[in-house]
Order: C-alpha cells, then sequence, then structure tokens
C-alpha cells in the first residue's frame, strides 16, 4: 500500500518542472565557485578542501533551505489547489501514507541533488588541476548532507502542510537558513534543524570533524524528523481539511 | 489609478503580507547589530561606510527572495480565486498589473526606509564618527528601490504569467544566489545578472589587510552607467511585462 502512495506521488510530479530547479541550481557555485577558487588560489591553499568550501559554503545556509522550500511548497500545493484535499483524506490511506511519501519523495531529490553536487565538484576539481587524490571524506560529505536535507525536508512539509500559501513556507526556509548560519557561528548547530545540512557538508571546515560527534547528528536528525512526523500525523488526524 | 491601488490593499488586509517582510528585516538587523556589538575606535570611525557595504550585500541575500514571496502573495490570490477571468472585465489588464506593482514597491520602500531607519538610529546610539552621511543614504535609498522594484517587477510579471508559483520563486532563489556570487566575481561580471545590481551600485568597498588583519573602507566613485543599464531594464521588463499580461489568454 505505501509503495503505492509513492508511486502515486511520482504520478503527481509527472512532467512537471520542480526537478529543473535542483538540477541548475548546484550549477551556479560550480560554475561561479570555481572561478573564484581560480582567481584567489593564492588564499586558498587547500585544494580540493578550499574547492569545497566555495562550492558548498552559500548554497548549504541560503540557497539549498529555500530550494528545499519551494519543493516541499509545490507538494503540498497540489492537495491545497482543486479541493484534493477532500480526495487525499478519504482515499483508503493511513494518512502518515501521505506525508511519509511526500517526505520520500522529497529527500529523494535531496539525494539526487546530492549525487550531482558531487560529480559537479570533480569535475571541477579536474578543470582546475588539482594534483592530489580525491578526498576520501567526499561520499561522507554528501551522505551527511542528504541526511540534514531530509531535515530540512521534514520540517518544511511540515509548514507547507499548515500554512496555504505557496510563498510564505519558502520565506521561513531562507529564514532559517540565515538563523542555521548564526546557529552554526555560536556552536549550537547541531540543536538547530537548518543548520545540519551545512553542518553535515561541512560547509566551513571540510578538513576536520564536524562540530559535533557522529552519532549526535544522526540522533539528533532522526529526532526532528520524528518530532516532524509525529506533528504532521496528528495535524492530519485532529485538524479538519480547508479545501478549496 | 488611486482606487485600483486601495483595491490593491483592501484584498491583502488579513494576508499580513508584511509578517514575513517584517521577519526578514529583522534577521538582517540582528545580523547586523550582532556585528556592530563589538567595534574598537578604528571601526567605528567608518561605521557608516561599514554599514553601507554591509546592507547591499546582506540585500542581496535576502530581499530578492522577499521580492518573489511578496509578488507571489499579491499575484496568487487571483490566481486561486480564478479571478483573472473576472477583473479585466471590470478594469483595464494594465492597470491591474500597474496597481500591483505599485502595491508591492510599497512593501520594498518601507524595507529601505526601515534599514536607513535603522542604520542612522544605531550609528547614533553606537557613536560612529561624524554625522550621518545624508547624501550617501540618498545614493543607497535610491539604488536599493531601484534594484528591489526592478526585480520585484520581473517576480510579478513571472507570478502573473505562470499558475504554478513554483515557477517565479525557484526563480527568485536562483537568481539571488547568482547575483549574490557576481559580487564576489571581478567586477563588471555583475551588470549580465539584474540580482548582482546590488553588488554593481555598491558605493564602498573594503580593503582587508591578511597581515595586520586590520578591515578598510573606502568610497568608490558611483557606477552611474550601472544605473542607466538597469533603468533601461526596468522600463523594458514593465513594457514587455505588462503587455504579456494583457495579451495572456485567461
Amino acid at each position: 500500500m505505501f509503495l503505492r502512495t509513492i508511486r502515486a506521488e511520482r504520478m503527481k510530479l509527472h512532467h512537471s518542472p520542480v526537478w529543473l530547479a535542483f538540477l541548475i541550481l548546484p550549477v551556479l557555485p560550480a560554475v561561479m565557485g570555481t572561478f573564484n577558487y581560480q582567481q584567489n588560489i593564492g588564499i586558498l591553499q587547500g585544494q580540493w578542501y578550499s574547492l569545497w568550501t566555495q562550492h558548498t559554503l552559500f548554497s548549504c545556509y541560503f540557497f539549498l533551505p529555500a530550494i528545499i522550500g519551494v519543493y516541499c511548497s509545490y507538494l503540498f500545493r497540489l492537495e491545497h489547489l482543486n479541493h484534493n484535499w477532500n480526495a487525499v483524506m478519504t482515499a483508503p490511506i493511513p494518512v502518515a501514507y501521505v506525508y511519509l511519501a511526500k517526505l520520500i519523495s522529497a529527500s529523494a531529490m535531496v539525494l539526487l541533488t546530492q549525487a550531482w553536487i558531487g560529480v559537479l565538484f570533480l569535475i571541477s576539481g579536474q578543470l582546475c588541476g588539482l594534483n592530489l587524490p580525491i578526498p576520501p571524506e567526499l561520499p561522507e560529505w554528501l551522505f551527511y548532507g542528504f541526511v540534514g536535507g531530509s531535515v530540512v525536508c521534514a520540517l518544511q512539509l511540515c509548514l507547507s502542510l499548515v500554512i496555504r500559501s505557496f510563498a510564505v513556507p519558502v520565506g521561513m526556509a531562507l529564514i532559517g537558513g540565515i538563523s542555521g548560519l548564526v546557529a552554526v557561528a555560536k556552536g549550537y548547530g547541531v540543536w538547530f534543524p537548518y543548520s545540519l545540512l551545512s553542518l553535515g557538508m561541512r560547509a566551513n571546515q571540510p578538513g576536520g570533524a564536524m562540530q559535533c560527534s557522529t552519532e549526535q547528528f544522526v540522533l539528533n536528525a532522526l529526532f526532528y524528523v520524528g518530532v516532524c512526523i509525529i506533528f504532521a500525523v496528528l495535524w492530519l488526524k485532529k485538524k479538519d481539511v480547508v479545501a478549496g | 489609478m488611486i482606487k485600483s491601488l486601495v483595491m490593491e490593499f483592501w484584498k491583502i488586509r488579513r494576508r499580513k503580507v508584511w509578517t514575513i517582510v517584517a521577519a526578514l528585516l529583522f534577521m538582517q538587523i540582528l545580523w547586523l547589530l550582532w556585528g556592530v556589538n563589538r567595534m574598537d575606535a578604528h571601526e567605528l570611525s567608518q561605521g557608516w561606510m561599514f554599514f553601507l557595504y554591509q546592507f547591499p550585500l546582506l540585500n542581496a541575500i535576502m530581499v530578492p527572495v522577499i521580492a518573489a514571496v511578496t509578488a507571489s502573495r499579491l499575484c496568487d490570490i487571483e490566481h486561486k480565486g480564478q479571478m483573472l477571468k473576472l477583473l479585466p472585465t471590470l478594469m483595464p489588464a494594465g492597470r491591474l498589473f500597474t496597481a500591483k506593482f505599485l502595491c508591492g514597491a510599497f512593501y520594498m520602500l518601507a524595507v529601505v526606509l526601515l534599514q536607513i531607519a535603522v542604520m542612522v538610529i544605531a550609528g547614533l546610539v553606537l557613536g560612529f564618527a561624524g554625522n550621518p552621511p545624508l547624501d550617501k543614504l540618498l545614493y543607497y535609498l535610491l539604488f536599493t528601490m531601484t534594484v528591489s522594484i526592478t526585480i520585484l517587477l520581473l517576480q510579478q510579471v513571472l507570478s502573473l504569467l505562470f499558475k504554478n508559483q513554483m515557477i517565479p520563486l525557484a526563480v527568485g532563489v536562483i537568481g539571488s544566489f547568482a547575483g549574490l556570487f557576481s559580487m564576489f566575481l571581478p567586477p563588471g561580471l555583475g551588470k549580465f545578472i539584474l540580482w548582482g545590481y546590488y553588488g554593481v551600485l555598491m558605493f564602498v568597498r573594503m580593503d582587508w589587510d591578511r597581515v595586520t588583519r586590520i578591515t578598510d573602507f573606502y568610497y568608490v566613485p558611483v557606477d552611474w552607467s550601472g544605473f542607466g543599464i538597469l533603468v533601461v531594464a526596468f522600463c523594458l521588463i514593465y513594457l514587455i511585462g505588462r503587455s504579456l499580461f494583457i495579451k495572456k489568454e485567461v
């Protein structure tokens, strides 16, 4: 049954150009970040590590959360419009499936984006002529970035479930991303859901360890996703829908 | 026209459009005050320049998204209520377009004026050297307002033309990203990106000495040719966007 819900979710997105945004977004830092790296090669001496910072710094803090916000808003916009809530809530599936299917769909997009960021990073490194071997931590950065991104997805989906406007949750995602930057700077990154993305991707210090232990990172990520799932299920169960 | 504009504000009277604008402005102010609370004498001596350098940078990150959200909220009500079929039978479509733009521009103006008020109040409280540089603040008002309303206009055109609000919002986020990046690239490149004009029209530059770790700010001449290009871009987007909206099949 759950697999069918996910398939239904995929069908709703059929022919939607939403993936295009995720395709374009990482290209910008890849092109401009690499260019910036080339210009400042005297200051940035960490080779692959410096290049990684150039690629990820701005996107993790400000733009990936915002574009995830756009995607999550779109997933729920499909239900908010055309009286769709009536159909969704009377479908013979537990309400949790509705939210979980959307979460999986959004997280899958984040996973693909991370893979794309990795590919672009490797290509840029080759074009820059970096002669050191590729950093062995790269898969780890991308994976933890995916974990952090999934937390942002879970949270944004909750916001888009509650707020019927398309644009407001996107603005909130940007606010969250900026607050996340402050949280990381103050050392509380692991406690703030929007910081987990940049923390996981090691946007500011790719060479060293994470600001917190890996266990704590994963535990906090699971905790936030769990809280979001419980909130969404309770909301869907208790609140009457507004169809219009 | 006045009546159309009043109607726009009447439509959004309970939509609290200002909340997201206020929240982002609040973040900006917090960020800046966080940066100024431990300034030494050297930094206080160039405090005004510090503000005039930092605000355009923060604007490049935040204002394009504020503009995209504001434009989307103003235009989305018409899509949701299927009003674009009805409204052009009651008023010229061009007038609706202009009224919506002026309504959104009001929020952009409010943002810039509040920013300037924060700059002046914070500068006086913290004791920046000298009086507030009125001419520079007026330049800041003119340039920031022009860039913001041009971006708002583009967002409004997209939000009206596409029922799917994902497109304008994604353009806003990606554009803002490109604009921010263009500020770190060689000057001139920003002129090709609308969102990069916060950087193009910045008239304060920063010089950071790696050895002494001292930051020096200095004024540079205003890039009037860049401003001219921006005004032309505004006129083109306005004319093309308005005619596309008028000709659009509802």
